[in-house]
């Protein structure tokens, strides 16, 4: 809950699904053929008015069917064209939302791992984790060789932001790592090269391509968003309301979906 | 796809880069990626539901089957156990004349009609008295004569006040509604009733399990229930109740009125736009106080011979001379009140007035304020497949023309769309009824007849300034047109199909107009109010105290019957038989002066052409006009008038509206049919027959002696 008592990540989550909803309809109707979508789906319900009206005549419900089948195709068609305008924008900023509302912070006293990938596991020996004050490791460094990753178990034990540094050979890099509540924007890896990869799910600088180490991840744990007496994942919730958002704007504005 | 040909180069490397990008975002998979946006939403979701709908009837129609089945073996309905034929085909072309046919068969221009006659049959196929579309349709349908069916004109007339009605259908408002201060809420839809009497051939074909498509056979409005679908024809009305009236909208002032079927409404100019309305039925909510419903558009005149046009929230732009499509229009009366409708625009002229012909609003047939099919799903489904179409029983604006808002070209038009979406629609049903009865009529030829004879007639009125060489061979086209779709029909059809090509009556030119009102008013039949040499329309100024005989619509004449009509003066039996029998022997045979040819061929007692339980409803006597010869326009309309016989001057200048005997229709078969009088009232227990059925009773009509396919 915020300091005024709303539910921060639903009121933030309603409130993009409704401007998604909204501005993706606007996409919709002007990236998209509305004659044909129009022609396509009244096509599809006449296909399907077919099967009631020629119950008894079975060639022509067989038929019928083979229509349903590809009127939905060309339908599927042509709604996915708008889909090619706003896929990447929207992908983008879905991934920009998720580092806010997909995961939650490290909560102080609660446990979590710090993974480091490495090129081979002949150097899974040579890395070492350093902790700043405020953070400490509970156990000694578990070896997975056939991963080639190396984790340790560390315990928060005040709120902050934190940069822990990984050692390996004479090379040293940092992580950072954020302990607290409420929402913050985190990056639970940082990673060696892979730029698409990195695009989606790491906000911090790339590490050295001559580092040995392939990845930094730091486990934080997953956020639910309460609404409507639900836990919901986030992307779940902000698909059914920005599609009800879709379906109400279309209505309003007269635009085919 | 036909890439080279519909993308550009420029087009081809945005989708290239567009794919690329899709693709790299589609080869990274994670959680979120996993939902793409509404966009994405939507398409899956609809998608699912209509595969998910369709699962679901499966599953229904998978289960229900059997059961339907046995159904029909319980009431032993086993189809066609004793039918000769798999398939029938019946093709109305109304009003295709006979001697037309044959002429342009001789002339080669017909291959088609030559080929059916040749390997099966032609005939002229004998008509109903009168013989007007509806009343011969009717009995088509029916296999009766009009005493069993009720039909004998496009109007009837009210005994208690000597006023018209439209003979085939009564639309009332709703049994009860809700006054609330100055507001009425209808409680409830509006009441239809179907004045037609008589049990339609396709019944008993349903009730035999036999599957029938109809489309647009007159007089089917209400449609009735029956095994099979059926999509209403001629009398159904537009959004305001009529048969069809149009609107000009126009920046010219003027006051009088169109005498047809039309409205003039003002634009007005707003800076470099116009804006004006389309008017609609009156208020319901408003009780009858004559508040008409609009639906207000713009237009914006562009540079050129162009115009925007703002209806709702639809745009589009139109040149001169072109039609839109069909536009939605949507009538609200408030409170949720609405009624839907579709129309066409048509741009006049732009400069430096603005004029633009709207036609009548056509109920809309994706959302029917009122049941224009069986089911009334059936016009769904045909507006969802082929996109909107009229439905007004008389599509075709003819009036428009008459009062000169379209020109030739712009009529033909329209006739040709309406036409092509019949033809997309006869197309289907042949489609989904590979077994039973296939029934579809077209008005095209009727409509064009009527307005295009002047130019086949050498001497008509309405074309005298037109030069022989300069006249539009607009008939002949309309034939080779028909011609050309029978041909495709053929193609679509076995030796177990029966294809009938049929027309209701032919066709004469009408050129001069006979105003029996007039003649009945100089010899001492009807009488007018002291003072009055001619009456106003509907028998206004008519002493009917003194009046004997009068005439309304097409071939009707009434007696003055006392005990009948409200002020009805001759006594019935012997003095009103004496009265029928002085009547027919003045008037047959009656001379225009003019040309000395006769402008009335034969005058029938009711009582002698019809029999069944509706003859009181009919006129007294059936009037046959002459070659060339029709009721005139005022006489119709219940006017009297001081000439009798007139030129006709309006583009309407073909008419069928005579004596029988002069505008039988045609039949083509694909088989041998051996009677060689055959007539239109044969036509049902023909098909019943060749169901194997057994034919009801009260039928009139005697069913022909068809043989078997002949070797092709």
């Amino acid at each position: 809950m915020g300091s005024l008592g709303v539910n921060l990540p639903a009121a933030i989550v309603v409130g993009i699904s409704l401007v998604i909803g909204l501005v993706m309809v606007v996409v919709f109707r002007y990236t998209s053929d509305q004659k044909a979508i129009h022609v396509a789906k009244d096509r599809l319900k006449a296909h399907l008015l077919a099967l009631r009206l020629f119950q008894d005549q079975i060639p022509v419900v067989l038929r019928s069917y083979g229509r349903i089948v590809l009127a939905t195709g060309r339908y599927l068609r042509l709604a996915f064209k708008p889909l090619l305008f706003v896929i990447v924008p929207l992908t983008f900023l879905i991934v920009q939302l998720d580092r806010y509302l997909g995961s939650m912070p490290v909560e102080v006293g609660h446990p979590f791992l710090v993974k480091v990938r490495m090129d081979n596991p002949d150097a899974l020996n040579e890395a070492s984790l350093q902790l700043p004050d405020g953070l400490s490791t509970t156990a000694p460094a578990v070896h997975v060789p056939s991963e080639s990753e190396v984790a340790w178990r560390v315990v928060p034990e005040k709120p902050g932001e934190y940069v822990v540094n990984v050692q390996a050979s004479d090379q040293t890099f940092s992580k950072r790592v954020v302990v607290g509540a409420g929402l913050q924007r985190l990056s639970r890896v940082r990673l060696r090269g892979k730029f698409w990869e990195r695009i989606f799910v790491s906000s911090e600088p790339a590490l050295p391509a001559s580092s040995l180490i392939e990845s930094i991840d730091v486990q934080y744990p997953a956020r639910n968003v309460a609404l409507a007496g639900f836990e919901w994942n986030w992307i779940w919730l902000f698909f059914v309301l920005s599609l009800a958002a879709g379906f109400l704007f279309k209505s309003i504005l007269g635009i085919e979906i | 796809m036909k890439w080279s040909e519909t993308t550009s180069p420029a087009e081809r490397r945005r989708l290239l880069a567009s794919l690329v990008v899709l693709g790299i975002v589609l080869l990274y998979p994670l959680r979120s990626h996993a939902y793409a946006g509404p966009g994405a939403g939507f398409a899956v979701l609809s998608s699912f539901w209509t595969l998910f709908v369709a699962f679901l009837y499966s599953v229904y129609a998978f289960f229900a089957w059997p059961f339907r089945q046995l159904f029909r073996l319980l009431r032993r309905r086993k189809a066609y156990g004793k039918a000769q034929i798999k398939r029938a085909i019946i093709l109305g072309f109304d009003g295709m004349d006979p001697e037309l046919t044959e002429r342009f068969i001789a002339e080669g221009k017909l291959p088609n009609l030559a080929k059916l006659r040749e390997r099966g049959t032609f005939r002229r196929l004998q008509t109903t008295f009168p013989p007007i579309s509806p009343v011969a349709w009717s009995t088509f349908m029916t296999g009766v004569n009009p005493g069993k069916h009720n039909i004998y004109d496009f109007l009837a007339r009210d005994l208690s006040n000597y006023l018209p009605y439209l003979s085939s259908a009564e639309i009332k408002g709703p049994k009860r509604s809700w006054k609330i201060g100055k507001y009425t809420i209808p409680l409830g839809g509006p009441r239809i009733k179907g004045m037609r009497r008589g049990i339609p051939f396709w019944h008993w074909l349903g009730e035999a399990g036999i599957f029938c498509s109809v489309i647009r056979v007159p007089v089917t409005f209400p449609p009735e229930k029956f095994s099979g679908v059926l999509l209403s024809g001629m009398c159904v009305p537009d959004l305001k109740g009529s048969q069809g009236t149009f609107c000009l909208c126009t920046t010219r002032l003027r006051d009088d009125k169109f005498r047809e079927g039309g409205v003039r409404v003002p634009i007005e100019r707003n800076g470099s736009s116009c804006s004006s309305y389309v008017p609609g039925a009156e208020n319901p909510l408003q009780g009858g106080s004559g508040d008409e419903l609009r639906v207000n558009f713009e237009i914006h005149p562009d540079k050129g011979n162009q115009a925007r046009f703002t209806v709702d929230s639809h745009s589009f732009t139109l040149k001169v001379g072109d039609y839109s499509e069909w536009i939605p229009v949507k009538f609200s009366a408030g409170m949720g009140f609405s009624a839907h409708g579709i129309c066409r625009f048509y741009l006049k002229e732009v400069s430096p007035e603005v004029e633009v012909y709207v036609t009548p609003v056509n109920i809309d047939p994706s959302k029917p304020d009122l049941p224009i099919s069986h089911p009334v799903t059936y016009s769904i489904y045909l507006a969802k497949l082929f996109g909107p179409y009229a439905t007004l029983g008389l599509a075709e604006d003819t009036w428009a023309l008459n009062e000169e808002v379209l020109d030739d070209q712009a009529f033909l038009a329209q006739c040709y769309a309406n036409h092509d979406d019949r033809e997309r629609m006869l197309f289907d049903a042949l489609e989904k009824t590979q077994q039973g009865l296939c029934a579809c009529v077209f008005d095209t030829t009727d409509r064009v007849q009527h307005m295009f004879w002047r130019y086949l007639d050498d001497d008509h009125p309405a074309a005298r300034d037109v030069p022989r060489d300069q006249r539009p061979s607009v008939i002949q086209d309309l034939y080779s047109r028909m011609d050309e779709l029978i041909g495709r029909v053929m193609k679509q059809i076995d030796d177990k199909t029966l294809l009938m090509v049929v027309s209701d009556h032919g066709f004469k030119s009408f050129a001069r107009c006979v105003n029996l009102n007039a003649w009945l008013h100089q010899n001492g039949y009807l009488a007018l109010k002291v003072g009055k040499t001619e009456s106003g329309d509907w028998f206004d100024d008519v002493d009917w105290s003194r009046t004997r005989a009068y005439t309304m619509g097409l071939n009707g004449l009434y007696l003055n019957l006392k005990g009948r009509e409200r002020e009805g003066i001759v006594e019935p039996g012997a003095n009103a038989e004496a009265l029928k029998d002085e009547l027919r022997f003045k008037l047959d045979g009656l001379v225009d002066p003019a040309s000395g040819r006769a402008g009335i061929t034969g005058v029938f007692d009711c009582d002698s052409v019809y029999a069944g339980p509706y003859v009181d409803n009919a006129p007294d006597l059936i009037v046959g006009y002459g070659d060339g010869f029709r009721a005139s326009w005022d006489s119709v309309m219940g006017k009297v008038t001081s000439q009798i016989f007139e030129d006709n001057l309006k583009a309407w200048s073909g008419d069928h509206c005579i004596d029988p005997r002069l505008v039988p229709g045609v039949l083509f078969c694909n088989r041998k049919i051996s009677d060689e009088k055959p007539a239109i009232v044969d036509v049902a227990p023909t098909v019943l027959k060749l169901f194997g059925l057994a034919l009801p009773g009260y039928l009139d009509g005697k069913p022909w002696t068809v043989a078997p396919p002949t070797a092709p």
